[in-house]
């Protein structure tokens, strides 16, 4: 692998995070909102602010936050913080900074994705490769059938009833939340298990809700493979069946799929958005949905920024080391 | 960093075993689980950095929330049966309790149990409680001058007794402090602050305010103002950037002791002045949990009642609370188990516009509006028959309803008839203003439609907006639905729309409510309007009527003449569109918790608001069950 | 004379229709989708004839009443009659897949044949910018817009537009890569030496072969963009008046249906959204082994 590509890989990142910071730039500012003025028109609403101190602290805000300032101008602004790595203040949490925001959130959400990803990716692609490898049994083959239905269950539908049947008829695991009511948790037992009982709804969801893709597209890059002489010459050499599906027919089939489970990363973002807001967990999701439904677009493009950075990086790793995996190509 | 990185594995671990078969012997019953957390002796490890250091007094303008979740220590063990358990959905930023913080502070979300009001209004006795002051008495005639008397005993939490200069200095906050929220009436009237002993104050104003102790210095409903520790936010370079955090001195019975995502924990402090001075008993609730509901569905938190884990929350559809009731009959309501659930409100809301653009500046065309709307029919399928529509803009508490019923009030409604529902009256009124039905069957003038977007709050006007637009579209009115987060600067700004809002304003007489018409808030169009303030209207005649009420007090039947005329004006000129009286339908579980306040248990005369700023008296008043 | 009487030869080559239903018999997702899909039209379509599209909107029926004959599928809070509800619903999910996903596939086509037919720095630049828009969460961005712009102007049309607005980079990739494959094969050279101009060879050798790849690529997009759009409607950022399904599952959650009872509010939407997307799942991968002779072979 040469110095060069590497460094060509290194220029792809920086064209993503330009290209996402300056989407989320524009888009939040092409509209005609005022975020500055919405926070304390909600302030007002229970505060009992009088017109005229409105006015004075709008715009004693926007020019703190350079709202008021020339679009190009803030702009250039904006990508000269982006480059110190300082997405900026939150404009309804004030005086919390975005990092902090995100900060503060992203344990709960790193837990839960990336067990969960994971756990679809593993179950997922296992389930692909034996249905799709001619000597399963029949059962096992049919069995792919049902995630191709799976896989049209948006998550955030899974979870809804999921929650309704398991959490308010029968009333065996908690309505939401990331831990019991009152609770402050810590290193001990009774934390860890409150904490593990309010997170198998959602990690349900979230694994069926992403498995249907692994087993759809591990089942037809298995079918491809089978076709590869390697697979023919093992068979007539005699191998067992357990050998060639392990080592010929499994490995070869799961590296693309490892270039999938980067994107993957980025897209099971989504789902966490919604899974968070239907089981009322603290996470990224929540944060960011908390920031849309108040407009606060320092936020929103410091987290989508994130996710982005976050998915175009892993995908380079990926790119990067993928010689290692496959000794097929070669850089 | 280190709290990071444990979180995240702590996480994972979970989730691995979690995947794998489920939580192995989890106590069935989060209650259970939660007692027998024996916990408070190995939790040094979670004692937060940050909170110990915000805890030294920085006084720097840097002093933000702490980023990780605050807390004061670890927490002692309290059963569930001496905690209480309140659901509201939290959004202000972690860690602020310092009412001067702005923005970022509100006394909603558990704050109002640590701050406490020279009086409060107990608005169903129709009676003041006085507080932190023993008495307030204005002692001139014509509402010029005020004095406060301070109550002996009355203290800050650390021990600090709490004096005139106490108040003073809150008061001179407001007058010179521009960020603070009643600054603006505050340097309308009052001319001076002068503490002349340890317990006594003398305030002096500008022209005759007969209407400032309610308004200002009295807390009821959300407005009002409480007194800080002048010891405290003197040492602080910029009183509007400091949090406050678990360390700021307070006289309220309540010390936040943890505050993160889920929650905020209230202890009770066992020092508490009311106590000693004999004006309270001391409290029942040793631990006060207000949950984070913001974002769970409206079934979630209903059902977390009807399973006991919760206590109270706010704020329930009609539909939703009767079968709350009918799940679990512990709980209660303010009214029983009888609809409607709930008490009246000060904030019945109207379909507001902005009477200075085209075409909401046309009489008819408001009128037009109005009687597309079947007042009826939102009784009947939102309201289950209740009745709750509403021709008034104000709540009909005893002083406004005994107002209403007069004579000449009658009278006028009679003349107006101003909840008339007349789809043909309706279209003749636009086809006199000039519009023609179009190829939509929409009204249209100059190839405009009538853009009758509401925009409304998804939270609490997800049920009557969409019936409200389906009326307007029948009556040829171009309606949709805006509960974009943009819908309270349309609003403000005066865009073009109808907007549902309320009038927080009147309480005992209807003054306050009808000043919102005042020509002093009809401000240029895309400027602030204020709270409460959309119509824009502006008319010599009525405010002339007005200011002729504001020097004197209710009881003036010159006051009660005018506020008449300036109600027959209301309605002739449809200056907004009046729809329903608002009604907080609270739950009250009464499984751990009883003597909540209702219809049939006055008590101190607050309502059941416990996010409001009489909340400290509704949870100080509760008893045990058990 | 003793006639002799030869039995015909049963080589007779079998119709084109029977080929099709012994193919769809072997391609079972295929038509078990297809089937699924065409009892969706024909749902549609009867529903669209005989409801009164009226009731789809709310105050046209009693509200709150549970699935009986008269309402098939029960009422909502605000007075739909859901069965109408449904049927308007899928129209306007229908309207907005197709909109979006034949807008986002045509998208696809012309800049994946050109960028790939005439390589170069055209090429590269195509490439280029899918690739650095392919990492960015498209949700969010979809999210951001729709949030951004005026409620008023939210329709089925402008959440088609919203939709497509990122989704144009699958398709631009996958039609893109086809065609270089394409290019180098023996009959485009042919057709070349043989001096057919470059828009004959586009249109008239490879867009033929093509055409399994782009309607799998635009049955993805369908996907796809019933899926998005769902997501946005179901969050409140749809066009709130209209009975988009993701919109009516909204309304449920906040007038907490499932607690109330009213169970038949959120569940209706939700089956036929399974439904319609389970069918385009199951249609895409029969397409897939259309197109991809090798997945073909082991079935």
């Amino acid at each position: 692998m040469s110095i060069k590509k590497v460094l060509q890989r290194l220029g792809f990142l920086l064209l993503v995070i330009w290209a996402a910071s300056t989407i989320t730039f524009f888009i939040p500012r092409l509209s005609s909102r005022n975020p500055i003025r919405e926070r304390f028109a909600e302030l007002a609403r229970t505060g009992g602010f009088s017109p005229a101190d409105l006015e004075i602290i709008i715009a004693a805000y926007s020019a703190k936050f350079g709202i008021d300032r020339p679009l190009l101008e803030q702009y250039a602004s904006y990508m000269g913080s982006i480059a110190r790595f300082d997405l900026g203040i939150s404009l309804h949490k004030y005086p919390k900074t975005v990092w902090e925001l995100i900060m503060e959130a992203l344990p709960w959400t790193i837990g839960l994705l990336l067990v969960t990803t994971i756990l679809s990716f593993v179950i997922g692609n296992l389930l692909g490769a034996v249905a799709a490898w001619p000597r399963s049994p029949g059962w096992l083959r049919a069995f792919a059938t049902p995630f191709v239905l799976l896989q049209g269950v948006p998550p955030v539908l899974l979870g809804v009833l999921l929650l309704f049947f398991i959490g308010f008829r029968l009333k065996l695991l908690p309505l939401g939340g990331a831990y019991s009511i009152g609770r402050v948790p810590q290193w001990d037992w009774p934390s860890f298990l409150d904490l593990l009982k309010h997170q198998i709804l959602p990690a349900v969801s979230l694994i069926f809700g992403s498995m249907g893709a692994w087993v759809l597209s591990m089942r037809g890059m298995g079918v491809t493979i089978q076709g590869e002489d390697y697979v023919n010459f093992a068979e007539h050499k005699g191998l067992s069946g357990y050998t060639i599906f392990k080592d010929y027919y499994l490995r070869n089939a799961l590296l693309p799929q490892v270039t999938g489970f980067a994107l993957a990363l980025g897209t099971v973002f989504t789902s966490a958005i919604v899974a968070e807001q239907i089981f009322s967990l603290p996470g990224v999701g929540s944060v960011l949905n908390d920031a849309i439904r108040a407009n606060d677009f320092m936020v929103i493009y410091g987290i989508v920024l994130f996710i982005t950075i976050t998915v175009a990086s892993l995908m380079v790793l990926v790119e990067l080391i993928y010689p290692l995996l496959d000794p097929r190509i070669r850089h | 960093m280190a709290r990071f990185k444990s979180l995240t594995l702590f996480m994972i671990t979970a989730l691995v075993l979690a995947a794998c078969g489920g939580a192995p012997a989890a106590p069935a019953n989060p209650q259970a689980g939660q007692a027998s957390q024996s916990a408070a002796a190995n939790t040094a490890a979670n004692e937060s950095p940050e909170a110990s250091a915000a805890a030294e007094g920085d006084a720097s303008a840097s002093a933000s929330p702490e980023p990780q979740p605050i807390s004061a220590g670890p927490l002692k063990d309290v059963p569930r049966d001496r905690t209480l358990v309140l659901g509201w959905g939290i959004t202000s930023p972690i860690g602020v309790t310092n009412p001067w913080a702005i923005p970022g502070y509100t006394h909603q979300e558990g704050n109002a149990f640590m701050w406490e009001p020279l009086s409060y209004f107990g608005i169903f006795s129709d009676k003041e409680i006085p507080w932190l002051a023993e008495s307030m008495e204005y002692t001139k005639d014509d509402f010029t001058a005020l004095q406060i008397k301070l109550r002996e005993g009355a203290a800050w939490s650390d021990g600090t007794p709490v004096t005139s200069k106490d108040v003073v200095f809150t008061f001179q906050g407001q007058m010179n402090n521009e960020k603070l929220p009643y600054h603006a009436q505050f340097e309308q009237f009052v001319k001076d602050v002068k503490a002349v002993d340890e317990q006594t104050i003398d305030v002096t104003f500008k022209m005759p305010a007969p209407r400032f102790k309610f308004e200002v210095l009295t807390l009821k409903f959300d407005t009002g103002i409480p007194i800080v520790p002048a010891h405290a936010l003197e040492k602080q370079e910029d009183v509007n950037a400091y949090a406050g955090g678990v360390e700021i001195p307070h006289s309220g019975p309540y010390n936040l002791v943890s505050w993160d995502k889920n929650q905020k924990i209230f202890d009770l402090r066992p020092d508490w002045w009311a106590v000693k001075a004999g004006v309270m008993e001391q409290p029942a609730a040793e631990r006060i949990i207000v949950v984070n509901i913001a974002g769970q569905s409206m079934d979630t938190v209903a059902q977390r009642i009807v399973n006991n884990e919760m206590d109270s929350a706010l704020d329930m559809r009609s539909a939703v609370i009767g079968n709350i009731i009918s799940q679990n009959p512990k709980v209660t309501t303010h009214t029983g188990n009888e609809a409607p659930y709930g008490y009246l409100d000060w904030w019945p809301n109207s379909l507001w516009v902005n009477t200075q653009i085209e075409p909401y500046n046309q009489v008819p065309v408001r009128r037009a509006i109005s009687l597309a709307v079947d007042r009826d029919k939102i009784d009947e399928i939102i309201y289950e028959g209740a009745n709750i529509s509403t021709i008034y803009p104000f709540p009909l508490y005893p002083g406004l309803q005994e107002f209403v019923d007069k004579p000449e009030v009658q009278a006028l409604v009679e003349k107006y008839q101003p909840s008339k529902h007349d789809i043909e009256e309706s279209a003749r009124l636009m086809q006199e203003a000039g519009f023609t039905k179009n190829g939509d069957d929409l009204w249209e003038k100059d190839g405009q439609t009538v853009n009758a977007t509401i925009s409304g709050f998804e939270g609490i006007h997800s049920d009557i907006v969409p019936v409200l637009v389906e009326m307007l579209r029948q009556a040829g009115f171009d309606a949709a639905i805006d509960f974009s987060p943009s819908a309270y600067q349309n609003m403000a700004e005066g865009n073009p729309g109808l907007y549902m809002f309320g009038h927080g304003a009147s309480l005992k007489d209807p003054y306050a409510a009808l000043e919102l018409y005042h020509s002093r808030h009809s401000a240029s169009v895309g400027t602030t309007a204020g709270n409460n303030r959309f119509s824009r209207y502006a008319n010599p005649e009525y405010d002339k009527l007005l200011d002729a009420m504001a020097p004197l007090s209710e009881d003036d039947p010159t006051f009660q003449e005018n506020a008449v005329k300036a109600l027959e004006i209301y309605w002739r000129d449809q200056i907004d569109i009046p729809v329903i009286q608002w009604l907080h339908r609270i739950p009250y579980n009464q499984t751990y918790w009883t003597n909540w306040p209702t219809q049939e248990n006055v008590a101190l005369g607050t309502n059941g608001a416990f996010w409001a700023h009489t909340g400290l008296l509704v949870v100080t008043n509760l008893k045990p069950a058990q | 004379m003793a006639t002799i009487a030869f039995p015909q030869p049963e080589v007779r080559q079998p119709s084109r229709a029977t080929l099709v239903l012994r193919y769809l018999r072997r391609n079972k997702s295929l038509s078990v989708g297809l089937l699924i899909l065409l009892f969706l039209v024909a749902f549609t379509v009867i529903g669209l004839l005989t409801i009164n599209p009226k009731e789809a909107y709310p105050l046209a029926v009693r509200a709150k009443q549970p699935p009986s004959v008269t309402y098939p599928f029960g009422t909502d809070f605000f007075g739909r009659n859901l069965y109408a509800a449904m049927v308007i619903g899928m129209w306007q999910t229908a309207l907005i897949g197709v909109l979006a996903g034949g807008l986002g596939t045509l998208i696809g086509v012309v800049l994946g044949f050109t960028s790939a037919y005439f390589g170069g720095i055209l090429d590269a630049t195509v490439k280029g910018i899918c690739q650095i828009l392919t990492p960015i969460p498209i949700f969010l961005i979809q999210v951001v817009i729709a949030g951004s712009i005026d409620r008023r102007s939210v329709t089925i049309y402008t959440m088609a537009l919203i939709v497509v607005l990122l989704a144009w980079m699958g398709p631009t990739l996958v039609i893109r890569s086809q065609v270089l494959s394409m290019k180098e094969r023996q009959f485009v050279s042919v057709a070349k030496l043989s001096g057919v101009g470059d828009m004959g060879i586009i249109f008239g050798e490879i867009l033929p072969n093509l055409l399994p790849f782009i309607a799998a690529s635009f049955v993805t997009q369908v996907f796809v963009s019933v899926y998005a759009s769902f997501y946005l409607a179901v969050v409140g950022l749809g066009p709130l008046r209209e009975p988009l399904l993701g919109n009516i599952i909204w309304g449920a959650q906040l007038q907490g249906a499932f607690f109330n009872g009213w169970w038949w509010w959120p569940i209706t939407p939700a089956v036929a959204m399974v439904l319609i997307l389970g069918s385009l799942a199951l249609v895409n991968m029969g397409l897939d082994e259309l197109a991809n002779p090798r997945v073909r072979r082991s079935e």
